[in-house]
């Protein structure tokens, strides 16, 4: 179960509004299963980013850094799915950390339509849906 | 002592520390230290063979290991160790691998899963398969509503066409009810009766050297369904280029080919035919014809072998050209071979980007008008010197059988083919007029009675559909 605080919650839905058609992706702080803060990052993908996201390694290790100075960590990563369904792609799987929680949100015509929490494996086979609680 | 810095989420497995500093003059004995005193960071970072996890980064300040001499990046006491994972992910329009299926699945392919060649494992193969049908006509047709009807989880549909009267004596995806619909709506609708638990994608759009890797990249098999050179060297370079095994079927009159390009190690369809035919010498079945049948023979052909190549099963139809003569009912087989000088496939291919198809093709970019032709005449103006009693030559350059379907008042038959030998029946001093189905033969034939010294002839423009359309509603179009 991941339960993600208004505020926090707030700030991913605008930032996927915002980056729509694009993808948008960013990080999740708090303790394990609540989320009190979102901080979105850059897609740092280079290719088309209507449906692929990366983030770049110095911002995750930032904002790595920031966490553990506020007594927070990275609870999960969350990005968005532009006019398709908030499902966990082969991509999203390929390319999942077993460390976290894995929130899509699916954004339709440029608004927020729903959302899902993923709980990817470690062997990259595997993402079982979690209870997403948020707002 | 080098510091290595544990990422927030595996504090838990660290003591619950930020930093641990260990002994190590490399990046790999640092890591070996630390999983060996937290024993339970070691399944987070390393896999069952020992390695470190795809998404598992290593810096060594600022600098990613995989840079530099990797694990064995040599270390200074005060480096600082960083672990961090690379994130990444996006929709493609894929999701992930369904792991089983529903009650209702099971009972729905009970007839393959009883099979051991297809069976469970095989029905989630095709239920994770993503195919690419480019048209929803002829071949595309029997492709759609078979290939949803076998379970392939996700059907990529190409097609901006509408559906009309002509279409239906084979087009079997589409009803009566649908003509004016999209037909990639009807399709889907058919499909998505057939079959509720397939996902379809619509790419509404001409398939184009600008669309055709994006809208392919997505899928594992593409079906060329289409019956234009143009699109069929376009698919076929795409599906090399990705490589993505093309699933190939054309039709004319009576007769059907089928095969299966751009398979690993297989020819292409360059490798067959390097160059288009001239525009024009080939009929299309809108000029030519077609036995409504047909496509549903040579469309299943395709839909098995889609099936075949999904499920792993048998012997793909690579390297071999199956011939149908619906006539004779003979099907026959040419061997094909990949050619090493291919442009595309070859060892040494020289196009490695899609090229302009339509120039390829010697088609000259869309003049949707054409410019009025010197000599073209309206079917009103006929009309009107009909009415008029003026003095002219009508001739009809179309088939006799195309002249049963309809024809025009007092015009005389003599068909494209035999104008030479039949030349004679005409007076170069008299006016004439040729007209055909749509104004291209006549075309012809005005462009021959020109150059055999007749000078005052013209064409109907647009033929005898023009005449319906302008003068008489009663003759059927066909």
């Amino acid at each position: 179960m991941i339960r993600i605080e208004k505020p926090a919650w707030d700030t991913m839905v605008s930032h996927a509004e915002k980056t729509f058609p694009k993808e948008c992706c960013g990080v999740m702080l708090g303790s394990t299963g609540v989320v009190r803060e979102a901080v979105p990052l850059p897609n740092a993908y280079t290719g088309p980013q209507e449906d692929f996201f990366v983030m770049d390694p110095h911002d995750l290790n930032r904002v790595d850094a920031q966490a553990r100075n506020n007594g927070l960590e990275i609870v999960g990563i969350f990005h968005s799915h532009p006019d398709c369904d908030a499902y966990f792609s082969r991509r999203d799987l390929e390319n999942s950390c077993s460390w976290f929680s894995y929130v899509v949100l699916s954004v339709k015509s440029g608004r927020f339509d729903h959302a899902n929490s993923y709980r990817p494996d470690f062997d990259q086979k595997d993402a079982p849906k979690e209870e997403l609680i948020y707002g | 002592m080098a510091k290595v810095l544990i990422p927030t989420p595996l504090r838990q497995y660290a003591g619950k520390q930020d930093s641990v500093d260990l002994a190590g003059k490399t990046v790999a004995e640092v890591l070996n230290s630390l999983t060996s005193q937290y024993a339970d960071l070691r399944r987070h970072l390393y896999n069952d063979e020992g390695k470190l996890r795809s998404f598992v980064n290593v810096y060594v300040n600022d600098d990613d290991i995989r840079y530099l001499e990797k694990e064995a990046t040599p270390l200074k006491d005060s480096d600082v160790v960083s672990i961090v994972p690379s994130i990444a992910g996006g929709s493609a329009g894929v999701a992930a691998p369904p792991a089983t299926l529903s009650k209702e699945e099971i009972l729905r392919y009970s007839r393959h899963l009883i099979m051991p060649e297809v069976g469970m494992e095989g029905q989630l193969k095709l239920k994770n398969a993503k195919v690419a049908l480019i048209g929803t006509g002829g071949l595309g047709a029997p492709l759609g509503m078979y290939l949803a009807a076998a379970g392939i989880g996700r059907i990529g549909l190409v097609d901006f066409d509408v559906v009309d009267f002509t279409n239906l004596q084979r087009q079997v995806i589409h009803g009566t009810k649908d003509v004016g619909r999209k037909k990639l709506d009807s399709a889907a609708d058919t499909m998505l009766d057939i079959n509720p638990f397939i996902e379809i994608d619509r790419h509404e759009t001409a398939l184009s050297s600008e669309n055709a890797l994006q809208i392919l990249r997505d899928y594992d098999i593409v079906v060329d369904g289409t019956d234009n050179f143009p699109t069929r060297y376009l698919v076929n370079d795409a599906c090399v280029l990705l490589g993505k095994p093309n699933v190939y079927g054309s039709i004319f009159r009576f007769e059907g080919q089928a095969t299966v390009f751009a398979y690993e190690g297989g020819p292409c369809y360059r490798c067959l035919y390097p160059e288009p035919p001239p525009p024009g010498l080939v009929p299309s079945c809108a000029e030519g014809g077609v036995l409504g049948i047909l496509p549903g023979t040579v469309g299943l052909i395709q839909a098995t072998e889609t099936v075949k190549l999904i499920l792993g099963i048998g012997e793909p139809l690579v390297g071999r050209l199956l011939l149908y003569d619906a006539l004779a009912m003979r099907f026959r087989e040419l061997k094909l071979r990949r050619n090493p000088e291919c442009p595309v496939c070859g060892d040494h291919p020289t196009i490695h980007e899609l090229i302009d198809y339509q120039q390829f093709c010697g088609i000259p970019n869309q003049p949707h008008e054409p410019a009025p032709v010197e000599g073209d005449i309206e079917p009103t103006e006929v009309k009107a010197k009909m009415d008029r009693g003026d003095e002219f030559v009508l001739i009809d350059v179309r088939e006799p059988h195309e002249y049963q379907i309809c024809s025009i008042p007092n015009a005389k038959l003599i068909p494209l083919g035999d104008l030479p030998k039949r030349v004679n029946e005409l007076n170069s001093a008299d006016e004439i007029v040729a007209h055909c189905k749509s104004g291209m033969r006549s075309a012809k034939a005005v462009e021959f009675l020109k150059q055999s010294g007749f000078r005052k002839v013209r064409n109907m423009k647009g033929g005898i559909l023009a005449w319906s359309d302008k003068v008489d509603p009663t003759v059927p179009k066909y």
